[in-house]
C-alpha cells in the first residue's frame, strides 16, 4: 500500500566540499557551530512551504501504484527545491515524502533524530483525502 | 616465460575454454570469411578503414552483425577503441581539462589498463600454447618476430636512455626485481606504459624539443626504417638503432596521441600508409607459409603474425626462445589450429590499431607508421599535419601545467598506491594477467581515504564543540485503523446518494405560533335595561359551548347533592305557596289545634294500599321522619308484594320520600342513627335488627319502574337474620334504641345528611335492640373501611357493596333482675319499650307489662331506684307502652300506661313525680311526646286517635287542648320540632291515618313557642311538686 521514496539531498554538496576542503587546508578552526538567525531552520515557514506544495500537487490527486513512485519524486524534489530558495545556509536538507492509500488501515509513522537541537529541525505536514494520505517530512541539518 | 607459466595455469584455463569455444563457433564464419579477409588483405589501402568502419556499423546495427561472433566482437573491440580512445586523448581531454585532470587520466589510465589485460589475454594463451608445442620454426618468421621484437625493445630502451628519468629507471627496475625479468613483456609493458605518461605529463618542452628534432630525423629514420628492414634478420645489430628510433617515435607519438578530430583523419590517412607498408612483410610472410605449408596458407600467415606479437612481446630477453616460440608457431598451423586463426589474425590488425591509439606513448608498433606517412605525404600536408600538431601540444602544455600539481601531490603516496593496487587488483585482475595495477581505483579510493580522514578530524573537533542528543520521537502520522462499518459507509454509504440544497420560492417566509388562537366573541350589554335589549352579541349561537368544561366530578356531585336538596326544598315550597289548597282536603286537614297541615305524597303508587305502621323521627334532623308501611291489601307490583316498605321523609318535601326502603318482614320498629341520620336502624317481627345505610349508592339496589319514574327500593344494607342464632333474639322485637353519649352536645342542623362531615363524626355507637322476653341486644355499629362489590364471606348479612354491619357486642337479660322480686307470681313480665337516658347512656329505663318501670345499667352496676313505680301500690297489669325522656337534658320522664294514666318520673325517685289517671278518660296511651320546642309541653294519643297537649306551666292537672282525629283514624303519631333558633321554630305532628296518609301538622305558636324561662318555672313546679 505505501510507497515511500526518501530522498536524501545534501544541498550543496560541491560547493560544502570545497568550503571544508579549503578550511582545512588553510586554518583548523573556522566552523560556524550556530547559523545565522535569519538562516535558521525555520519549521513554520517550511511547513508553509510543504503545505502550499501539497495543496497545490495533491489537489485532485487519487491514489494509482504506478503513478505513486513519480509522485514521491516528483514532490521531494519540489519541496528541496524550494528550501533550497528559502536560503537556510549551510543546511542539509533531508525530504522524505510517503504516499499512501486509504484503505482503512491504520498507520503510524514516526521519526526520530540524532542531532543538535539548538540548530536541527524538523517539520512535517500530513495530506488526506479520500483515495491517499500523503506525509512530508523535512529535516534540518546545519553543516557546521 | 616462466613467471608467465606460474601464472598461467589458473588464468589461462578458462579462457582457453572460451576461446575454443569461440573458436568452434567461429569455425564456419571464418571459412566463410575466408575469402573476405583474403581480399581485406590484399586490398591493404582499404582495410583499415574498412575495420574502423565496423565499429561505427557494429553499435548502429549489433543484432546485423552478430553472425560474425566473437571474432567481430574482437575486432570491434579494438576497432572500437581505436576512435573511443582517440577522442579520449584527443578531443575529451581538451574540453575536460579544466576539472578533471587527475581523474580522467586516472579513468584513462584505468580504462588502457583493462584493455591492455584484454588483450594480454590471447597473446598469453598463444604463449602458453606456444610453450606446451615448441616446433622448429622458419627462420624468416623468427627473424620477423625478432625484428618486432627489437623494434619493442628498442623503445624501451630509447626512453631509457633518452629521458634518462632515474626515478622512472628506478622504478622501472625495481619492478623488473619485482616481478622477475623473466616474467617478460607484460610488466615491462605496463612500466612503459606509465613511464611513457609519466614523461608525458612531466616532460612536455621535451615533446616540443622532441618534435622539432623529428622532424629533422624524418630523413633519417627513413634510412634507418629500410635499414631496419634490411636487417631484420639480425637481433642484435638494429637493436641500438631500434633504440634510437624508439625514442624519435616515441615524442613523435606523444603528439600523436592528441590528435583533435580534425587529426584523425589524418591519422588515419597515415595509418593506411603505414598499413600498406606493412602489408609488404605481411605478403612476404604469407607468401612463405604458403608456400611452406600449402594446406594451411592463410593460418600460417596469421601464426606468423602472432608468433611476432608473442615474440616482440617477450623482448630481446628472450632471443634465445625465439625459434621455440616459433616452433610453436608452426606446430599450431600443423595441428590445425586452424579454427583461431582469423582471430588471431584479426586481433593482431587490430593490435596495431590499439597500440598506435591507446598506448600512443609507447607503442612501439605504431611508431614506424607515422615516419612513413610522414614521408609519404606532400609537403603541404605535412605542413598542416604540424600545425594541428603544434596545437594539440599546445593544449596539452595547458593541460599538463595543471596536472602537474595534482600528479605531484599524488606523487608523494604513489608508491604505497601502487603497492595496493596490486595487492588489490590481484584477486580479481591476476587471473587475466597476474599483474595488474588499477591505479583509477586506487587513487579515487586514496582520495575518499584522505577524504574521510579530513572529516574525521573535523568531526571530533567538531563534537567537542557541540551536543548531539537524541531527539524525541515525532510522530508524522498517526492514522487509526477504521473499523469495517465504517469503511463500508464510506465506500458504499454514499455511494447512491448526493446532497443538493435548492431554494425556491425564496420570499415564502411561514411563520407560526405556537399558542392556541385566542377565541374571541363581540357581546354588550347594558345595564338600564332599554326596553328588552338588554345584551347582545354577533354571534347568535354559541360556538365555544363545545369545549365541555373540566370537571371536578366528585366536588360537583357533593355540590348538586346538597344543592338539589334545597332546590328541591325550595320548589315544594314554592308550590305550596302558590297553592295554598294543595289538596282541599290537606287544607281541611289542618286541625285546631295546629296552623297548618301538609301531606306527605303517600298516593304513590308502591304505597297505595299500604298502612302505615309506625312513624319515627331523628332526634338530630328533625325534618326526617321515616314511615313504616305494611304490606298493600291489594297486589300491585309482585315485586314488592308481601313486603313492608320504610319512606324516608323531609317534611318539607312532602311530594316524595327521600328514601324508599325495602323488607322481608313486617318491621316492629326503627330508628335513626344518633349523630347523623343516615342510618336506619329497624327490628322485626321475627326478631332481627336491620340496618339501611342511607348513603349508599343507588346502583347497588334494584329499582323498579313504577308510573313515569324509576324508584330504587333499597334492601337493608346489614340483617341479623339468621346470623348470631345464640345470641339474636327469639321474639319480636319490641324496641331498637341507639346508644349514644353526645347527641345534645353535638348537634348539628347540617342540611344535608351525607355532608363531609358526617364521615368523621364516628359510627363508634351502639344500637340497643328488645325484645318481648326481657333480652336486650347491645350492638355495636362496624363501619367497614371499603366496600366490596363482590359480597363478603365472613359477613354473610351484609349486602353486596355495603359497608355497615352490626356486630353483637353484649346480652342484657332484663328479665332476671326483674323476676327477683317478689311478684313471681305473676310469672315473666314482659319487656315492652325501653329508654336510655340521653345524659349518661349507660342507664336506660324499661318498661314492663306490670306498670313498673325498670331503671338497670349496661355495666350492671347498682342503680337506685331500681323500679319506677306507679303512685297506685301493688301489681296491676299496667303495660308500659311509651316511655320519653325530656329533650331539655331535664332528669324526667313520661310514661304513658295502658291504663289511661301518664306518669312522670324523676330519675332519683322511685314513684312519679306527677300521675294524671283520668286525663285520657281511661283510655290506653299509645303514643306519648314531649314536645322538642317547650319545655313544659307535652302531647298525648289515645288509643282512640285522640290527641291531648298538656302544658304543665298552664295546667298540671290535665290536658290543656284536646284533638279528635276523625274520621280517618289516627294509626301512629310522632313530632318534630325545631327549638327556635334565629327565625323561629316549630312544632308539627306527623301523624299516619288509618287509611294510610301521612300529613303534618304544624301546631299553634301557642305550643310551639316557648315562654320566657319555662324551663325553670317547669323546675320549679317539680319542686313544688315533690
Amino acid at each position: 500500500m505505501t510507497s515511500t521514496t526518501a530522498a536524501s539531498l545534501p544541498i550543496g554538496t560541491a560547493e560544502g566540499l570545497l568550503e571544508t576542503e579549503k578550511n582545512a587546508g588553510e586554518s583548523e578552526n573556522t566552523y560556524i557551530l550556530r547559523p545565522v538567525f535569519q538562516q535558521r531552520f525555520r519549521p513554520s515557514v517550511v511547513k508553509d512551504c510543504i503545505h502550499a506544495v501539497l495543496k497545490e500537487e495533491l489537489a485532485n490527486a487519487e491514489y494509482s501504484p504506478e503513478e505513486m513512485p513519480q509522485l514521491t519524486k516528483r514532490l521531494s524534489e519540489t519541496v528541496k527545491d524550494k528550501l533550497k530558495e528559502m536560503g537556510f545556509d549551510r543546511y542539509k536538507m533531508v525530504v522524505q515524502v510517503v504516499i499512501g492509500e486509504q484503505r482503512g488501515e491504520g498507520v503510524f509513522m514516526a521519526a526520530r533524530c540524532f542531532w543538535d537541537a539548538d540548530t536541527d529541525n524538523y517539520i512535517h505536514d500530513v495530506f488526506m483525502n479520500d483515495s491517499l494520505f500523503c506525509v512530508i517530512a523535512a529535516f534540518g541539518c546545519f553543516y557546521y | 616465460m616462466t613467471s608467465e607459466n606460474t601464472s598461467g595455469p589458473h588464468t589461462s584455463g578458462n579462457p582457453k575454454g572460451d576461446k575454443k569455444h569461440r573458436e568452434k563457433k567461429l569455425r564456419k564464419e571464418s571459412e566463410v570469411d575466408f575469402p573476405e579477409d583474403k581480399e581485406q588483405k590484399h586490398r591493404d589501402p582499404d582495410r583499415d578503414t574498412k575495420h574502423r568502419e565496423r565499429p561505427a556499423e557494429r553499435d548502429g546495427h549489433a543484432s546485423r552483425e552478430n553472425p560474425r561472433g566473437d571474432r567481430d566482437r574482437e575486432s570491434q573491440g579494438k576497432g572500437k577503441r581505436t576512435p573511443e580512445t582517440g577522442t579520449d586523448k584527443g578531443t575529451k581531454r581538451i574540453p575536460r581539462a579544466g576539472r578533471e585532470k587527475s581523474h580522467s587520466r586516472g579513468k584513462d589510465r584505468d580504462k588502457d589498463r583493462e584493455r591492455r589485460a584484454r588483450r594480454e589475454e590471447p597473446r598469453q594463451t598463444a604463449q602458453h600454447n606456444l610453450l606446451g608445442w615448441q616446433l622448429p620454426e622458419p627462420a624468416e618468421r623468427r627473424a620477423r618476430a625478432g625484428s618486432k621484437a627489437r623494434a619493442e625493445e628498442k623503445e624501451r630502451r630509447d626512453e631509457g636512455s633518452e629521458w634518462g628519468d632515474e626515478e622512472r629507471e628506478r622504478r622501472y627496475r625495481e619492478r623488473k626485481l619485482q616481478y622477475g625479468d623473466s616474467q617478460g613483456n607484460p610488466v615491462q609493458y605496463w612500466l612503459y606504459k606509465e613511464g611513457g605518461e609519466r614523461r608525458h605529463k612531466r616532460q612536455k618542452e621535451a615533446d616540443r624539443e622532441r618534435r622539432h628534432r623529428e622532424k629533422s630525423s624524418v630523413r633519417e629514420k627513413r634510412d634507418k626504417h629500410s635499414r631496419e628492414k634490411s636487417n631484420s634478420f639480425s637481433d642484435k645489430e638494429g637493436e641500438d638503432r631500434h633504440r634510437e628510433k624508439r625514442h624519435r617515435e616515441g615524442a613523435r607519438l606523444d603528439e600523436e596521441r592528441h590528435p583533435g578530430d580534425t587529426g584523425r583523419k589524418e591519422r588515419s590517412s597515415r595509418e593506411e600508409l603505414t598499413k600498406r607498408e606493412s602489408k609488404d612483410s605481411e605478403h612476404r610472410n604469407r607468401g612463405a607459409s604458403s608456400r611452406r605449408d600449402p594446406t594451411s596458407s592463410q593460418e600460417g600467415s596469421c601464426a606468423l603474425w602472432y608468433a611476432e606479437s608473442l615474440v616482440r612481446n617477450n623482448g630481446k630477453d628472450k632471443d634465445s626462445r625465439k625459434k621455440e616460440i616459433e616452433k610453436e608457431d608452426t606446430d599450431i598451423e600443423n595441428a590445425g589450429t586452424d579454427e583461431y586463426t582469423p582471430c588471431l589474425e584479426d586481433d593482431f590488425e587490430d593490435y596495431e590499431d590499439d597500440f598506435e591509439v591507446c598506448d600512443g606513448d609507447d607503442d612501439v608498433s605504431n611508431e614506424l607508421e607515422p615516419k612513413e606517412k610522414i614521408e609519404e605525404l606532400p609537403l603541404a600536408r605535412k605542413k598542416e599535419i604540424q600545425e594541428i600538431q603544434e596545437a594539440i601540444n599546445a593544449e596539452n602544455e595547458r593541460i599538463g601545467e595543471l596536472s602537474c600539481k595534482l600528479s605531484q601531490k599524488r606523487g608523494l603516496t604513489e608508491g604505497e598506491r601502487e603497492a595496493e593496487t596490486d595487492a588489490n587488483s590481484s584477486p580479481s585482475r591476476a587471473p587475466v594477467c597476474g599483474i595488474f595495477m588499477d591505479f583509477a581505483t586506487a587513487s579515487r579510493r586514496q582520495k575518499s581515504r584522505t577524504q574521510a580522514l579530513k572529516q574525521k578530524a573535523r568531526s571530533t573537533k567538531l563534537l567537542r564543540l557541540i551536543d548531539l542528543d537524541f531527539s524525541l520521537t515525532f510522530s508524522l502520522l498517526d492514522l487509526p485503523p477504521v473499523n469495517e462499518y465504517d469503511m463500508y459507509i464510506r465506500n458504499f454509504g454514499r455511494k447512491n446518494t448526493k446532497q443538493a440544497y435548492v431554494q425556491y420560492n425564496e420570499d415564502n417566509v411561514d411563520r407560526d405560533t405556537q399558542t392556541e388562537e385566542v377565541e374571541t366573541k363581540g357581546v354588550w350589554s347594558q345595564h338600564p335595561a332599554e326596553g328588552t335589549a338588554v345584551s347582545g352579541g354577533s354571534g347568535s349561537g354559541d360556538p365555544c359551548d363545545t369545549g365541555a368544561p373540566k370537571v371536578n366530578t366528585p366536588r360537583l356531585s357533593r355540590f348538586l347533592r346538597a344543592a338539589c336538596q334545597v332546590i328541591a326544598v325550595l320548589l315544594e315550597e314554592d308550590r305550596m305557596a302558590a297553592e295554598p289548597s294543595w289538596s282541599p282536603a290537606a287544607q281541611d286537614s289542618a286541625l285546631r289545634i295546629s296552623d297548618s297541615a301538609s301531606q306527605l305524597n303517600t298516593s304513590l303508587p308502591f304505597l297505595q294500599n299500604r298502612k302505615v305502621s309506625c312513624l319515627c323521627a331523628s332526634q338530630v334532623q328533625r325534618q326526617t321522619v321515616v314511615s313504616v308501611h305494611g304490606p298493600p291489601g291489594a297486589a300491585s307490583d309482585p315485586a314488592l308484594d308481601g313486603r313492608h316498605v320504610l319512606c324516608v321523609w323531609d317534611i318539607w318535601q312532602p311530594s316524595g320520600p327521600q328514601k324508599v326502603l325495602l323488607c322481608e318482614s313486617e318491621v316492629t320498629c326503627c330508628c335513626f342513627s344518633p349523630f347523623k341520620a343516615f342510618l336506619l336502624f329497624a327490628g322485626t317481627v321475627h326478631g332481627s335488627v336491620l340496618v339501611w345505610d342511607l348513603r349508599e349508592d343507588s346502583r347497588i339496589h334494584h329499582y323498579v319502574k313504577l308510573g313515569d319514574c324509576f324508584w330504587t327500593f333499597r334492601t337493608a344494607t346489614f340483617s341479623t337474620d339468621g346470623l348470631l342464632t345464640s345470641v339474636n333474639h327469639r321474639g319480636p322485637v319490641q324496641a331498637v334504641e341507639p346508644i349514644s353519649t353526645s347527641v345534645y352536645k353535638k348537634q348539628s342542623f347540617v342540611l344535608s345528611p351525607f355532608s363531609t362531615q358526617e364521615e368523621m363524626s364516628g359510627l363508634s355507637f351502639h344500637v340497643a335492640s328488645l325484645e318481648e322476653s326481657g333480652v336486650l341486644n347491645v350492638w355495636v355499629v362496624v363501619e367497614l373501611p371499603k366496600a366490596d362489590l363482590a359480597g363478603s364471606l365472613s359477613d354473610l348479612g351484609l349486602i353486596p357493596g355495603g359497608r355497615i354491619k352490626l356486630v353483637h357486642s353484649a346480652t342484657i337479660q332484663l328479665s332476671d333482675s326483674l323476676s327477683h322480686r317478689r311478684y313471681e307470681f305473676w310469672g315473666a313480665a314482659q319487656t315492652l319499650s325501653v329508654k336510655f337516658l340521653p345524659s349518661d347512656p349507660g342507664h336506660f329505663i324499661v318498661g314492663t307489662d306490670t306498670g313498673l318501670i325498670s331503671h338497670g345499667t349496661r355495666q350492671d352496676l347498682r342503680v337506685s331506684p331500681k323500679l319506677y313505680k306507679p303512685q297506685q301500690c301493688g301489681m296491676r297489669p299496667v303495660r308500659v307502652h311509651v316511655m320519653d325522656f325530656s329533650p331539655f337534658g331535664e332528669p324526667i320522664f313520661l310514661a304513658g300506661c295502658s291504663d289511661g294514666s301518664i306518669r312522670l318520673h324523676q330519675l332519683t325517685s322511685e314513684r312519679p313525680l306527677l300521675q294524671w289517671d283520668g286525663g285520657t278518660d281511661g283510655r290506653a296511651i299509645t303514643g306519648l311526646r314531649w314536645s322538642l320546642t317547650r319545655p313544659a309541653v307535652f302531647l298525648a294519643q289515645d288509643d282512640t286517635s285522640c290527641i291531648y297537649i298538656w302544658d304543665l306551666l298552664e295546667s298540671d292537672l290535665g290536658p290543656v287542648a284536646k284533638q279528635l282525629i276523625s274520621p280517618d283514624k289516627l294509626v301512629a303519631m310522632t313530632i318534630v320540632g325545631e327549638a327556635e333558633k334565629a327565625s323561629g321554630g316549630f312544632l308539627a305532628l306527623v301523624l299516619a291515618r288509618a287509611s294510610g296518609s301521612v300529613d303534618v301538622q304544624f301546631l299553634k305558636r301557642v305550643w310551639a313557642a316557648p315562654a320566657g324561662d319555662e324551663l325553670g318555672r317547669l323546675r320549679l313546679l317539680l319542686r313544688g311538686a315533690l
